[in-house]
């Protein structure tokens, strides 16, 4: 770390440039992707990924700016999934009508679980308590008898169609899937740099002392919790449409576990850490042609070395190289570092 | 405009750091608090600020019974602090640590303030050129003027300053104190925890002694520290 | 009446291992802050490790033994190498023990496969009759060497003088690294040993149930309920805590609710979170960092 001097008007623009360039080959490249291959397994491989990532934009501004992390993730999608799923049976709610529902259902039981656990214990309790509600999730699913179709969950309708366009399509779906996607990255890019996003990382990085600069740490975090539920809420009910069936099994612990690896080796920081996660996760097995038994090996394995290593995750990793490779340059323009 | 403390006591399991203490602090003069190490001096003002709860007393905010309240309410009713051990959010830039205490600077207060932007408070602490340098990586001085720039931004009526000078050289401590003596000529109520009685007595009004959790002395400067029961507490040390 | 008997005596065999595997967290968790939510994993290795050696011609006995040490020095291991860098940051420890779940839960379906594995009762499926009541002599063996195993522990811990000195400088650990103590070979020892009873809790539970490769999520928030419920390092708290779950599960499968019974133990320790943190018997709550 060194001292910068403050950053010329050229230095500036090249920052926004550059990210500009970044978040329009992000677009592009998701945009184009069908038009590359139109291999079905690919994007169906794709839609998982992008569902994945949006939960995980829930889950980095969670723990990336914030610093808490939770396990129950993967429940919360499927709080969202099922309130869509038992909607759309009971009085025939449709695909577009049911998000805001599950979105909220899911930050309401956020909400309540954050209530009771953020406000008076650690951090490390708190993991423990959401690890605890991702298993009682899925025990109360699993009894819910014929309301919530127990061990073998529910069948989920077709999405239907928008704007005239049939969503049952894969190539649509997977626009839809893009939406999204890009949807969450811009709003956790808004979060990020708004005030709001600086009280969640002053929250993060000292606790005692935001609260002695008067931020009210106990409803940031509740609130942060809650927002990191819609995201999930939002996740679950696409990707209920997608798979057309829903069972406990899929919001249980290994799940979660499995979300929190993607966004530690993806880099929970970095803007499109998240999305980088969920795109190895997904698809580096299919590039290697890996047994899925290896690539978790390989997983297990990736954020253990990740952790102990590059604390900033994989892309924040990469970020770190290059800026040391580009240093001299840098300090031309004076450019500040992020 | 003043702040009342009456009766205050602290216990931890079953130790006692503050056996019931009563002070008045004015904004008009400069407080010191010392006392030896252990006297209660951090504990005092962990629960004066809302770190802690009271075992049992009162504090007394401008006529608002403010004792029990969280850290946060009690920033938001104008009575700030710096840590001892140089608190700071310590992986954000220089200026977004001041900058996240000025978005949450009472809205009341913001009207009369004497700062427009964490520019100003910045540049008041000699930093501006550090703005934009990692506070993790401040050299301890710095991290201590970062530490009551942030405490600034929150446009307190009252500062209370934990062991400012401690672990300071004596070139750092001049603008140290110079800074103190700005801030109330600006209106700022200081109150001082410290050890140093060089600065203690070039800054401070008035004193006040704290020994095992007990006042055991309070007064001018020159009165207490001539005061024979002050002197045993501090047996062997300079005054 | 009488099942409900014979379900408490079903549920003991199960319980009595549970604390056994809660006792590992309560000491790891309670005395060197570092939260291994792989212990699950240890767990599933311990019954792995005993089955390939049964399954090779050992005797169990030997095989149990074998079984826990194996993967007490699993722990060791992986503490020297991982988890004692993370102590200034537990967080990272946390994480790590999540990447070691998945790592080690694969790496024995990669070994051996994802079915169960199983081992004849060995102590030849006898079967005493007590009355109404039907016991099962392997449940009971499982419950007496548990109950010598968490015993010895106590002993140790709880009451010797080294114990008391480990517990203490645990807790103090910069006065303690100031006068001397090798307070990192007390933490790397606590971690091995409450490895070494995870795995000696896995070598119990395949004498009594099939094991797969995915015992561990099921077992490891049982484990810290009952380690956080009983409170954090303290080994009477656990065998408490783990008494009244196992009455708990009890009741609700006479009741005809097995279902629910995990759902008790999670939401108990939910509760006693929020309301006592220092569990019923008041535990540390996690030495303060460095």
């Amino acid at each position: 770390m060194h001292v910068v001097t403050r950053p010329t008007k050229l230095g500036k623009r090249i920052r926004f440039s550059r990210g500009a360039a970044g978040a329009a080959f992000v677009i592009v490249a998701l945009l184009a992707a069908p038009w590359i291959t139109h291999s079905y397994r690919f994007l169906s491989i794709a839609i998982s990924a992008g569902i994945a990532t949006i939960t995980l934009y829930g889950l980095a501004i969670l723990f990336g700016q914030t610093g808490l992390l939770s396990m129950a993730q993967a429940a919360f999608m499927g709080v969202g999934a099922y309130t869509a799923t038992i909607l759309a049976r009971a009085i025939g709610l449709g695909f577009w009508s049911s998000i805001p529902f599950a979105m909220i259902a899911s930050a309401m039981v956020a909400g309540v679980l954050g209530v009771f656990s953020l406000r008076v214990i650690s951090a490390q309790y708190f993991i423990i308590v959401t690890f605890a509600f991702g298993a009682l999730f899925s025990i109360i699913m699993i009894n819910g008898g014929s309301f919530t179709g127990a061990a073998t969950g529910l069948d989920v309708g077709p999405i239907g169609s928008v704007l005239g366009i049939n969503l049952n399509k894969i190539r649509n779906f997977y626009y839809l899937t893009v939406f999204f996607v890009l949807a969450s990255i811009l709003v956790t890019y808004l979060i990020s740099i708004s005030p709001y996003g600086r009280t969640l990382r002053a929250i993060r990085e000292n606790e005692l002392l935001a609260r002695s600069v008067a931020i009210v740490t106990d409803f940031h975090k509740i609130a942060v919790f809650m927002l990191s539920g819609l995201f999930a809420g939002l996740a679950g009910v696409l990707q209920a449409h997608f798979l057309q069936h829903i069972s406990p099994a899929l919001y249980e612990t290994f799940p979660s576990v499995y979300l929190a690896l993607m966004v530690m080796i993806g880099g929970p920081r970095m803007l499109y850490g998240p999305l980088a996660g969920a795109i190895i996760i997904y698809f580096l097995p299919e590039v290697l042609h890996l047994d899925p038994v290896d690539a978790r090996i390989a997983y297990g394995a990736a954020l253990v070395m990740v952790i102990m290593l590059l604390p900033s995750g994989l892309i924040g990793g990469f970020i770190d190289l290059y800026r040391r490779a580009t240093a001299r340059a840098r300090q031309r323009y004076g450019e500040d570092p992020e | 405009m003043s702040l009342r403390i009456s009766g205050l006591q602290k216990t931890f399991d079953g130790v006692v750091a503050l056996a019931g203490v009563d002070i008045d602090v004015t904004l008009d003069k400069i407080l010191g608090i010392v006392g030896p190490n252990g006297s209660g001096k951090t504990t005092l003002v962990n629960v004066v600020t809302g770190t802690f709860a009271p075992t049992a007393g009162h504090v007394t905010w401008e006529g608002v019974d403010i004792t029990g309240k969280p850290a946060s309410a009690i920033a938001r009713l104008g009575i700030a602090r710096s840590f001892q051990q140089a608190m700071t959010f310590s992986g954000l830039t220089v200026e977004e640590n001041v900058q996240v205490a000025w978005d949450h600077r009472s809205r009341r207060r913001r009207m009369r303030s004497l700062w427009t932007s964490p520019d100003e408070l910045l540049e008041l602490v000699g930093l501006s050129d550090a703005r934009s340098s990692i506070a993790g990586a401040l050299p301890f001085g710095n991290a201590r003027q970062l530490g009551i720039a942030i405490c600034l931004a929150t446009l307190p009526k009252l500062l209370f300053l934990d062991e400012p000078g401690a672990g300071l050289s004596d070139a750092e401590l001049e603008p140290l104190t110079e800074l103190i003596k700005q801030l109330h000529s600006m209106g700022i109520g200081v109150c001082i925890i410290d050890h140093n009685m060089n600065m203690i007595s070039a800054l401070c009004h008035r004193l006040v002694v704290l020994d095992f959790g007990t006042k055991i002395a309070e007064g001018a400067p020159s009165a207490v520290l001539n005061d024979p029961k002050v002197r045993e507490v501090y047996l062997g040390e300079d005054l | 009446m009488g099942i409900f008997i014979q379900q408490i005596v079903n549920s003991l065999s199960v319980g009595s291992v549970i604390i056994l595997v809660g006792l590992g967290v309560t000491i790891i968790f309670g005395l060197t802050g570092i939260v291994n939510f792989a212990h699950g994993e240890f767990v599933m290795v311990g019954g792995m490790v005993t089955w390939v050696l049964v399954s090779s011609g050992a005797n169990f006995f030997v095989a149990l033994l074998a079984g826990g040490v194996a993967v007490g020095a699993l722990g060791l291991l992986l503490e020297r190498t991982l988890f004692r860098f993370t102590l200034k940051r537990p967080m990272n420890g946390f994480i790590v023990s999540l990447g070691l779940v998945v790592l080690l839960q694969h790496i024995v379906i990669r070994a051996l496969n994802t079915n169960q594995k199983s081992i004849l009762d060995p102590m030849g499926d006898v079967v005493w009759q007590v009355g109404s009541v039907r016991i099962v002599a392997m449940r009971l063996v499982v419950v007496v060497i548990t109950a010598i195993v968490v015993a010895v522990t106590f002993f140790t811990i709880q009451r010797s003088r080294y114990g008391m000195a480990l517990r203490a400088s645990l807790a103090d650990r910069e006065t303690a690294s100031l006068m001397g103590i090798p307070i990192r070979r007390y933490i790397a020892a606590v971690f091995a040993y409450g490895s070494f009873l995870a795995g000696l809790g896995g070598a119990l539970l395949i004498a009594l149930f099939p094991v797969t490769a995915f015992l561990g999520t099921t077992i490891t928030v049982r484990a810290f309920a009952v380690a956080l419920i009983g409170g954090l390092g303290n080994v009477t708290g656990c065998v408490v805590a783990g008494i009244i779950l196992g009455l708990i599960n009890g009741f609700s499968a006479g009741y005809g609710l097995p279902q629910w019974t995990d759902a008790y133990s999670f939401g108990l320790m939910i509760l006693i979170l929020l309301v006592r943190p220092q569990g019923l018997l008041s535990g540390t709550e996690g030495p303060s960092v460095g």
